[in-house]
């Protein structure tokens, strides 16, 4: 099994990596500086699981080399879970992706990153709403300070698929 | 009310999307740009120069050309 990293450019998804596996990727401030995929391992449970830095994509359509990449490596890679991270601060944009990935078919939790900044910017998210019209656990997390970080990878363990329809019928939508 | 290509849109001033080219539909919806989206625009480069508007608190950068391609109403 192997674990994606997947989000928009410049959620902090290479901050996971490092958080999560020990590793020193580069981060910098500007996007896109993900353009090839690092791999790593890290341990659940005590099982060493390989995890997958992807470069950021807008979408699964891609437009441009890197989001090629990072749709390709989601559809090459067999027995996946995807950790989808989110500007928690910019959260509307994200869930696009999201719920592309969910449609899929792949089982995703939703990391909600840069907590803290969504925090200072009194943007309130009520969590345990979006989990359940979701499906998915939702992880608030602030991967620079390590926050949420422990309850994203235990929440791993629960990740399954979800049903697109179902989430629609959730939002009160029809289907 | 008055339609604006958002290519138009002065600095500071906000509007609603009314209207996306085909073209661009699929291209912007997913940086949360969509019908009925409520639009900033917070900076306009000279030279035929890209715009970058806020919308849902993100700030996202647009060529002129597509640019062109969306209208929006504004007050």
């Amino acid at each position: 099994m192997s674990i994606l990293l997947m989000g928009h450019p410049n959620v902090g998804k290479s901050v996971f990596f490092n958080r999560l596996t020990g590793a020193s990727v580069t981060e910098s401030n500007y996007p896109g500086t993900t353009i090839d995929y690092t791999k790593g391992y890290m341990r659940i449970g005590g099982k060493s699981v390989e995890l997958i830095d992807v470069p950021g994509t807008f979408s699964l359509n891609p437009k441009d080399k890197a989001e090629e990449v990072a749709v390709a490596m989601l559809h090459e890679s067999k027995d996946v879970k995807v950790i989808c991270v989110i500007d928690a601060s910019k959260i509307e944009r994200g869930l696009f992706l999201a719920l592309e990935i969910i449609e899929q078919g792949y089982p995703v939790v939703i990391a909600l990153n840069m907590w803290d900044v969504a925090r200072d910017k009194h943007i309130k998210i009520n969590i345990d709403d979006l989990s359940r019209i979701l499906g998915v656990a939702v992880v608030a997390t602030t991967a620079i300070s390590g926050e949420g970080i422990k309850d994203l990878v235990t929440s791993l363990d629960d990740a399954r698929p979800v049903e697109i329809d179902n989430i629609i019928t959730n939002v009160g939508g029809s289907t | 009310m008055k339609k604006k290509k958002l290519s138009e849109v002065e600095f500071n001033e906000t509007g609603i999307v009314s209207h996306i080219d085909e073209k661009l539909k699929n291209r912007i919806d997913v940086m949360g740009i969509r019908v009925g989206k409520k639009l900033k625009m917070v900076t306009k480069q000279p030279i035929k120069g890209p715009v970058v508007v806020i919308v849902e608190g993100a700030n996202t950068s647009l060529g002129l050309d597509l640019a062109q391609m969306i209208t929006l109403e504004v007050d």
